[in-house]
């Protein structure tokens, strides 16, 4: 169940963000949003119980199907060889030729299957469950909330209500957790609203390069109009390295910040001051 | 104490002793100048090579990660952790092929620093190579830990279940520890050797168990990198090495040789001389002195490997080599007391020859052979065949008897074929001095090496015998300024 | 004997290591070509931006921080024709650099003595015409990246945070306040 706190914060603004968290994906989702009653005239607090709700359903309904830790998921299945992609549900073969399609478009330096052949489309459902959690919010009728699952971050609208402002976003720093790198405005009106984030330090060098080059990137960020373009095409920079980044920044309308090994950093202009 | 001494001008024409299956014609007087130096310099040309190429193999684990621009991705005590833990399982897997190596019983290493030395380097490489190992798990534990925000246990946790096979490098990790452990000497003592022998295989399974994620989690070995295709050649190499020396080639050579007992007669209480009678033997020429593992198949013995030295050159009359080996075994353990009942006709699985103690690890033309106890047979069949001018070679036998110098008739006999002086050094040992060879009348006299061969440092010396007697003969043989170059010496005792 | 074989082994071992560590710069070296020709693509600064020092040299030599030295170096084609240090403004255009990604041309505009903006120009290789990388990424100082003041970031974008980094992470700071 979504945790929701019973005294609101002290206000920010013109009216005060709440949150909800809960843990799925073996990471923690937030929603933030501001606390003003709901279309239907309910208190903030059931306003934002009721859209956590709506959100974990579709992260636990996602993650049930596709995650590789559950034993008795639908991936689970796929990887130990006793389903077939052609029995699979349409969900599952829906998002596997999304991510053969990105593999497609970044090169090959984004792919769906590990280097032991196991399909692992985890990348991929993540940035879906957002973008899905997205869809039923506003269809829903909310237009402003925040949506930060594990570091990918999901806007829409603007943290006042009815308001133009942007949802001003943090880049932690690869270096140092506890630090904001660089920021970027996401929503509003501006033309990105989701912003992603991949490391190569998370697991040392676990996560599969090509070639098996030194990384030329530890830490990717990329904001885009949608958060599965800002997913995957972060993961396959810090996967393709710098070759990637250009193709990325040529072929796609975003943002880039990446973080070097030894610190510098590379950001294209909207990372600018 | 009983000193014989023989004159150094041979006898001539003298037959064989009854009994022995034939003394071959001694290649008396085979002066050849300047053979056995060169001999001796290509030895040490090899055993540079091997230690070059164990070292520089060391160094080329680590030339992978330094060539994948590991150093650079040092930017974080994490990521310095995680590098350090990199380099020690790199270099710690090279030791473990390296030992693996060492006892594949490659025939150049053997002929190049023989079995023994081969074994000693093995044991020296365990501890280094398990705590390499070791450092390898706790700093990859600790690296991805404190950039995951883990503790190490946690983490170790998260890598066991998250990452596929390494669970495997788990499993195997605790094998190598249960190795190393029960390998240690002192471990070994109390432990009967079969138990010991069954945990050893065990490293076949740590190895095999560390190799799936270190190809499937390392991203220094991803798939199509030059890094990848040198460690799975290094890998595969020292596997092959392994199945070739230490199966294919015993095999072939059990069923190429086809040996059968034929005759166990004694030589002294608890001795015997065990005949077998083979094909091909004309192949095994020039091993006499050498060891073999034999595995005799009879019921209850099969599966008892035992090294035994020859103790007469190999001897092939027929006409496809048919001829004939001969071993002399004293009874030393349960194994060794089933060999004085064997029955002839009895087949006979065969490893080897192996080691150095022949006429290939010759330095010098002159030669001094030195042998206590069951350490004299091996002697007796170097003493057959290595070359030496006439008055070039001394024997010193020691026993506590006359009838503890076994195959002291054809010694003698071969002694006065080839002309080479013996000694035979028998009586107690001197209780009061723990650092002689010597009998206790011959330490009292003030006797050394030197007083029986003046001229041993420029002599090649071979001790066969018990560990602590074959000891205090280096250390006399090295205070006669004889070379550690020059010293073979076949431990009699492992 | 044995001091000549530890001493081959340590020649040949310090070689492969010499050799493993020269391949590794050599990687390096490969991504610091990219960096340069990124650098050429678009900013002044990329001499100080540590690891692309030496290769982004040539490329980014226009670009150096230093405003005199560098209106020196690509005043060669500068329209204003000023290729003293004391020009004041214009617009200037480096040299011509082949990098992998084809022929780079840095131009600066310079006003009051200082470089006001850096562009990179590409030059096709079939008409030679000018067409500027807009999108392209480039090195920037921590100081001149788009800065957040922490209080007032709403959310933390930052490589997959498990449950537990979760815990000491910002985002848990941020959603606590808002609880």
């Amino acid at each position: 169940m979504p945790r929701t706190s019973e005294n609101p914060a002290p206000p920010t603004e013109s009216a005060p963000l709440r949150a909800a968290t809960f843990h799925c994906m073996g990471t923690v989702v937030s929603l933030t949003m501001p606390a003003v009653p709901g279309p239907g005239g309910h208190p903030a607090e059931d306003e934002l119980a009721a859209a956590a709700a709506v959100v974990e359903c579709v992260f636990l309904e996602l993650d049930r199907t596709f995650s590789l830790y559950r034993e008795d998921s639908e991936a689970s299945s796929l990887a130990r060889g006793e389903l077939s992609l052609r029995d699979a549900s349409p969900g599952m073969r829906e998002r596997y030729s999304d991510a053969l399609e990105w593999r497609l478009r970044t090169h090959g330096a984004f792919t769906p299957e590990r280097p032991d052949g196991v399909l692992d489309l985890s990348g991929l459902i993540k940035a879906y469950a957002i973008q899905e959690s997205g869809t039923s919010l506003l269809a829903l009728g909310r237009t402003d909330w925040c949506l930060n699952a594990g570091g990918d971050v999901l806007v829409s609208g603007s943290p006042v209500p009815g308001g133009t402002g942007p949802w001003d976003a943090g880049i932690m720093d690869p270096l140092d957790r506890g630090a904001v790198q660089a920021g970027y405005p996401l929503g509003g009106r501006l033309r990105h609203s989701a912003l992603a984030t991949s490391g190569s330090a998370e697991r040392g060098d676990h996560i599969w390069r090509q070639r098996g080059e030194a990384p030329a990137f530890v830490q990717v960020s990329v904001a885009a109009a949608d958060i599965t373009t800002a997913d995957v095409l972060a993961t396959a920079i810090v996967a393709g390295g710098i070759p990637m980044l250009d193709r990325a920044t040529d072929g796609w309308d975003i943002a880039v910040l990446a973080v070097r090994p030894d610190g510098a950093l590379l950001g294209t202009p909207d990372f600018r001051r | 104490m009983k000193t014989q001494l023989l004159p150094a001008t041979p006898a001539t024409g003298r037959p064989g002793q009854p009994g022995l299956p034939s003394i071959p014609r001694a290649p008396r007087g085979r002066t050849d100048h300047g053979r056995f130096a060169r001999q001796h310099r290509q030895r040490l040309l090899r055993a540079d090579l091997l230690t070059v190429i164990a070292w520089t193999s060391v160094a080329a684990s680590v030339a992978l990660w330094l060539a994948d621009g590991g150093t650079s991705a040092v930017t974080s005590p994490a990521a310095l952790f995680t590098a350090a833990g990199i380099v020690a399982g790199l270099a710690g897997m090279d030791l473990v092929l390296l030992m693996l190596l060492l006892v594949a019983r490659i025939p150049f290493i053997d002929r190049t620093v023989g079995h023994d030395r081969a074994l000693e380097f093995h044991r020296k490489l365990g501890k280094p190579s398990l705590y390499l190992l070791l450092a390898h798990g706790m700093f990859i534990a600790v690296g991805y830990g404190m950039a995951d925000g883990l503790d190490p246990i946690s983490e170790s946790i998260a890598l066991w279940t998250l990452v596929p096979d390494m669970w495997l490098a788990f499993v195997s990790m605790a094998l190598f520890v249960a190795v190393v452990v029960t390998s240690l000497v002192a471990v070994r003592r109390r432990f009967p050797y079969e138990f010991w022998y069954v945990v050893h295989l065990l490293t076949y399974a740590a190895v095999g168990t560390s190799l799936p994620h270190q190809f499937s989690a390392g991203g220094l070995f991803a798939e199509g990198t030059w890094q990848r295709w040198y460690w799975l050649a290094v890998c595969i190499a020292t596997g092959a090495a392994l199945l070739y020396c230490r199966i294919a080639q015993p095999l072939v050579a059990t069923f190429r040789h086809r040996l059968t007992v034929s005759r166990v007669t004694g030589v002294a209480p608890g001795v015997v001389n065990i005949e077998m009678t083979g094909r091909h033997l004309g192949r095994l020429a020039g091993a006499g002195g050498r060891f073999f593992v034999w595995r005799f198949l009879a019921p209850g013995l099969w599966w008892h490997p035992h090294p035994f030295s020859l103790s007469a050159e190999p001897a092939a009359y027929g006409p496809e080599g048919q001829g004939t080996l001969r071993i002399t075994v004293r009874n030393l353990g349960r194994g060794s007391a089933r060999l004085v009942r064997l029955r002839p006709g009895t087949k006979v699985a065969l490893e080897g020859p192996y080691g150095l103690f022949s006429t290939a690890a010759r330095g010098r033309d002159k030669v001094v052979l030195v042998g206590a106890g069951i350490g004299i047979t091996p002697l007796r069949a170097l003493l057959e065949t290595t070359p030496f001018a006439p008055g070039q070679a001394t024997v010193l036998l020691r026993g506590h008897t006359e009838q503890e110098l076994y195959l002291r008739d054809e010694i003698l006999e071969l002694c006065r074929q080839r002309g080479a002086k013996l000694f035979h050094l028998t009586g107690p040992r001197a209780q009061w001095n723990s650092t002689t060879w010597l009998p206790d009348e011959a330490v009292r006299s003030g006797y050394s090496l030197p007083s029986y061969v003046p001229e041993i440092a420029d002599a090649d010396v071979y001790i066969c015998g018990p560990a602590r007697w074959a000891g205090n003969v280096i250390a006399d043989a090295r205070a006669a300024g004889v070379r550690p170059d020059q010293i073979h010496h076949e431990r009699f005792d492992w | 004997m044995k001091a000549r074989g530890a001493l081959s082994a340590a020649v040949a071992s310090a070689g492969i290591l010499l050799a493993g560590w020269q391949a590794g710069t050599q990687v390096a070296g490969v991504s610091t070509t990219n960096n340069g020709s990124t650098t050429a693509a678009g900013t002044s600064g990329a001499g100080t931006s540590g690891g692309g020092a030496s290769a982004s040299g040539s490329a980014g030599s226009s670009g150096s921080s230093d405003s005199s030295g560098s209106s020196g170096s690509a005043g060669s084609s500068g329209t204003s024709g000023s290729s003293g240090g004391a020009s004041t403004a214009g617009t200037f255009k480096g040299s011509v650099v082949q990098t992998r990604f084809g022929a780079v041309q840095v131009q600066i505009t310079v006003s009051a003595g200082k470089i006001s903006e850096v562009t990179a120009l590409q030059l096709t290789d079939d008409d030679r015409k000018s067409i500027q990388i807009s999108n392209r990424a480039a090195p920037l100082l921590r100081t001149e990246v788009l800065s957040a003041q922490s209080a007032a970031v709403k959310t933390v974008s930052g490589a997959t945070v498990t449950s537990n980094a979760y815990l000491s992470s910002l985002q848990a700071a941020i959603d606590a306040a808002n609880l």
